[in-house]
């Protein structure tokens, strides 16, 4: 009886809520889909606060966000991401107006595009798991899904922010990151590479897999 | 010694032959005893025997004791039932009553026996018709409401003082409540006939127990243990309340400028700050405002803004009169040089 | 008509000392092509309604000298991103600016408060006028950091000669140095005399008639009589322009400090300070006063600072009884949020500084909504995006 309330506290919704579809582009495109008569008679859970119809909504940060989290604290989170994105305006101006007109079409502005950009460089396709054949370990290479591969590419990205050396704000060092991320260069892109090595050095292993 | 020889006498020594099982056999036999006849003349044969059924004998039904509120009267006088405030008490009250708090699947508790229904007091001795009877019978007591008083405004007018006091029904052992003894006075200040300065110190007086939105003073006391004593002392104070602020003391012409209830313009710095400003570079010896220009519509905007609390109106108005006060070269030379 | 006057101002100006070269600083911005947003006018002296809701650069060269006080680090930011020093003309500034442009600087000084919500953009219309004191060749006393003097100052000494007064030496020193950074080229020029002998110690004494310059960098050497030479200073400052020397601009921000009761320095008594114990405070009390003439004192009063009052952005309420008493007759200007206009030429200008690059009409509706118009927060919704 016990167990059973506390799997019920677990979610306030039961199972079969569905989630909600809180764009407002994509209940446009619901209203004029044949689903739409079906989805009148869900039952939907209320949005996350972090999920807005607001134009600035990004699901990519959200999600960068969400893994910063330290102690639950998500506005500090929130805020550390954003003054990242201001240190990498900084950066990106800076170097805007000093340079050439002709080369300033080639500087990213955008500071979403650049982490959107650094998280698919930081992408691996491939990881190593340990698998027992006759009494030994193996690391053998298998293909991962793209959700995995992100979970790790924004692991890294913010490892390797906070492995910098600490003398400047992590802010500060996640925007260098993130820059160099999204020129393919920097730490978490070496780290993606040095993965890619033991993958390959472990080739033989693959057919473990089966 | 008897006893023992007794029981020596009675011993009995189990033995193996004492052991014979005593038991009967029944065996289905058929029954051939059957008179019954079939269509063709024969007697049949029950091989095995239709069981005999017993017939049940019903027990006579014990009367159940059914309550005194079961053979009420749909007619009956209640309030000679229930006269007086009492303990509930299943039996005498004639209705479905049900109270507590239901487990999941149930219903309430009924009436019988339920402490919850006997704890709650129950005002079934104040029906509608005992209270017209009692009424009727408070009748011949009772003066004629006069009819003059025939809205509030005028028992307001009329009777500016609002006791008020609270009454507690028990149905305990003690009949008094500790709360009873509070006593609340309520009057409207401007029922009491006060002058300028009397008004003054009964709101100095009275601090926190006026109030501005209403202008009610209210006073509260419950620091003796009847409701006679506590109303004697309420209205002690009242009174003296009164007549303390229509008093006025020797110290009360020491009042400096931060005792003061409102803000006068002429006793404080603005009024020095501004003819020291227009006497400048001379130090001013009387501080008369009579000569400087807007000054009238300064002292009014100053007054207007710290008396009636500051908002963007009063400043706005402060702010127009500044801009006169300020020393700005005259409009003509503006002019010109634009030209 | 008005074209010939302007000519006439023109050369005017040129005589100026310091507007000489800044009259070749506009030739040089009439090369670009400035979008609509800016004007072409980088004086405030020139400044009027036909300006309003648009932007102005202050000339780079004058930027060091007029950012010479330092800056809060949310300006700093904006310097590094924008890679100018440019301010919106607004309402309260033109009010501000033809005040000062009409006063009677024979009469007793005139003073005005600036109030406002936080956020609104008074410190920012400080450093409007205290480019047109600038280019007016005006005596800046400009105080801006008044608040940290009171919680993290950089040493506290007990003064010399009152024992209940407090003094801070390097804090002073700094601001000194920052005074006369700022106002060395009028230093020099009016050639100020002291008008009395001064002597504390043995070391530091200044007969009658010496330089005031003299007398600042003596304090900005010699730190531990950096009070008393303030106090000197502002005596000194008041003096000459009762005489006519020179034209005195007093621009404190966040005035309401000094009549706050909140600091976190204990005095002598081992008790928390209240700020008139200060002898900064009782300085900047004194320059104030409205017993001299031939200048004007312009002040901000903002929520931010006062711990003990932040229930509402009003002068009255803001400055206290003591504040009020001192300060008053002066003329309340309120800075308001952003209006429509100048909400749609801060988005223009933030999209011509790349600082946001697209924005459909829904993301400004969503900005104006979540700003409220408000100054600081749309620069603080804009940073991100």
């Amino acid at each position: 009886c016990r167990s059973k309330e506390s799997i019920r506290c677990y979610s306030v919704f039961p199972k079969h809520y569905t989630k909600p579809i809180f764009r407002k582009e994509e209940q446009d495109e619901l209203v004029t889909n044949e689903k739409f008569q079906a989805a009148t008679y869900l039952s939907f859970k209320p949005a996350c606060i972090d999920e807005t119809s607001s134009e600035f909504y990004d699901p990519l940060v959200s999600k960068f966000i969400n893994y910063l989290i330290k102690q639950g604290k998500k506005s500090s989170a929130r805020y550390l991401l954003e003054r990242a994105f201001l240190s990498i305006k900084m950066i990106q101006l800076q170097a805007y107006n000093s340079c050439d007109s002709n080369d300033k079409e080639k500087i990213e502005l955008d500071p979403k595009v650049i982490l959107r950009n650094a998280v698919e460089n930081a992408k691996p396709v491939m990881e190593l798991t340990q698998i027992k054949r006759a009494g030994q370990v193996y690391k053998v290479p298998i293909p991962i899904d793209s959700r995995r591969s992100r979970l790790l590419a924004i692991r890294w990205l913010i490892q390797a922010a906070k492995e910098k050396t600490r003398t400047d704000f992590l802010y500060d060092r996640l925007a260098h990151e993130l820059i160099q991320a999204h020129n393919n260069q920097g730490r978490t892109i070496k780290k993606k590479q040095e993965l890619y090595k033991q993958c390959q050095a472990n080739k033989s292993y693959a057919h473990f897999r089966w | 010694m008897s006893m023992f020889m007794y029981s020596k006498t009675y011993f009995f020594k189990p033995k193996i032959v004492n052991f014979i099982p005593l038991r009967s056999i029944k065996a289905k036999v058929p029954n051939t005893f059957v008179n019954e006849v079939d269509k063709d003349g024969f007697r049949i044969l029950e091989l095995f025997p239709t069981k005999i059924k017993k017939t049940v004998k019903y027990q006579k039904s014990i009367p159940i004791f059914t309550g005194r509120e079961q053979k009420m009267p749909v007619d009956q006088d209640w309030p000679t039932v229930w006269p007086s405030q009492k303990t509930f008490q299943p039996h005498s009250v004639p209705l479905p009553v049900r109270q507590g708090y239901p487990k999941p699947g149930e219903g309430p508790f009924s009436k019988i026996a339920n402490t919850e229904l006997m704890k709650i007091p129950n005002f079934l001795h104040l029906t509608p018709p005992a209270i017209k009877r009692h009424c009727e019978a408070l009748k011949q007591f009772c003066t004629e409401w006069p009819k003059e008083l025939d809205s509030d405004a005028k028992c307001t007018e009329h009777f500016p003082l609002e006791v008020l006091y609270s009454d507690y029904c028990y149905s305990g052992p003690s009949i008094r409540d500790p709360l009873s003894r509070i006593i609340t006075f309520k009057v409207k200040l401007s029922s009491l006939k006060l002058d300028y300065h009397a008004k003054d110190k009964i709101l100095r007086l009275a601090g926190n127990r006026y109030d501005y939105t209403s202008d009610i003073i209210t006073i509260i006391t419950d620091r003796c243990p009847m409701r006679k004593q506590n109303y004697d002392y309420a209205t002690y104070l009242l009174i003296a309340l009164y007549h303390e602020s229509w008093r006025k003391e020797d110290w009360e012409n020491e009042k400096a400028l931060a005792d003061m209830e409102y803000y006068d313009w002429e006793k404080n710095q603005s009024k020095k700050n501004l003819v020291t400003i227009y006497a400048w570079p001379e130090i001013p010896q009387d501080f008369n405002y009579a000569h400087i220009p807007h000054a009238e519509e300064y002292k009014v905007a100053v007054s207007e803004l710290i008396n009636n609390g500051e908002d963007e109106h009063s400043i706005n108005k402060y702010k127009q009169v500044v801009k006169k006060l300020m020393f700005f070269k005259p409009e003509k030379n503006h002019s010109t040089e634009s030209e | 008509m008005n074209l010939f006057n302007r000519f006439i101002l023109r050369i005017k100006k040129s005589t100026n000392l310091r507007n000489t070269s800044s009259f070749a600083e506009t030739m040089e911005l009439s090369d670009e092509i400035l979008p609509s947003i800016y004007t072409r006018e980088t004086d405030p002296v020139y400044h009027n309604e036909s300006h309003l809701n648009k932007l102005y650069n202050i000339p780079s060269k004058d930027c060091a000298t007029i950012l010479s006080h330092g800056l809060m680090n949310q300006y700093k930011i904006q310097l590094k991103i924008f890679n100018e020093m440019s301010i919106l003309i607004r309402k309260p500034s033109i009010e501000l600016l033809s005040y000062l442009s009409k006063s009677d600087y024979a009469k007793p000084v005139n003073k005005y408060v600036i109030y406002g919500e936080c956020g609104s953009g008074k410190s920012t219309l400080l450093y409007h006028l205290l480019h047109y004191g600038y280019n007016t060749n005006k005596i800046i006393v400009y105080v801006n950091h008044a608040q940290y003097w009171f919680t993290k100052p950089k040493e506290i000494k007990y003064s010399e000669i009152e024992r209940n007064i407090i003094d801070l030496p390097i804090d002073t020193r700094i601001w000194l140095d920052k005074f006369k950074l700022l106002n060395n080229h009028i230093l020099c020029q009016a050639n100020i005399k002291l008008s009395k002998s001064y002597k504390w110690g043995t070391g530091a004494n200044f007969p009658k008639d010496s330089s005031l310059i003299d007398l600042i960098n003596f304090g900005i050497d010699q730190t531990r009589y950096a009070s008393e030479i303030v106090a000197a200073l502002v005596n000194e400052l008041k003096q000459a322009s009762r005489i006519g020397l020179c034209n005195v601009l007093v621009l404190i921000d966040n005035y309401n400090i000094f009549f706050s009761h909140y600091t976190q320095i204990k005095n002598s008594l081992k008790k928390f300070a209240l700020t008139s114990e200060f002898s900064l405070t009782q300085n900047f009390l004194e320059i104030t006063k409205s017993d001299w003439c031939n200048g004007q004192i312009i002040v901000t009063v903002d929520t931010a600072v006062n711990k003990d009052r932040q229930e509402s952005h009003l002068p009255r309420y803001l400055l206290t009884k003591e504040g009020f008493e001192h300060l008053d007759p002066f003329l309340p200007i309120n800075v308001e949020n952003y209006s429509e206009d100048e909400f749609y030429t801060m988005i223009d200008y933030y999209k011509h500084k790349k600082l946001i690059r697209s924005l459909t009409s829904n993301g400004e509706k969503e900005l104006k909504l979540l700003s409220g118009y408000n100054p600081y927060k749309l620069m603080d919704l804009c940073k991100h995006l």
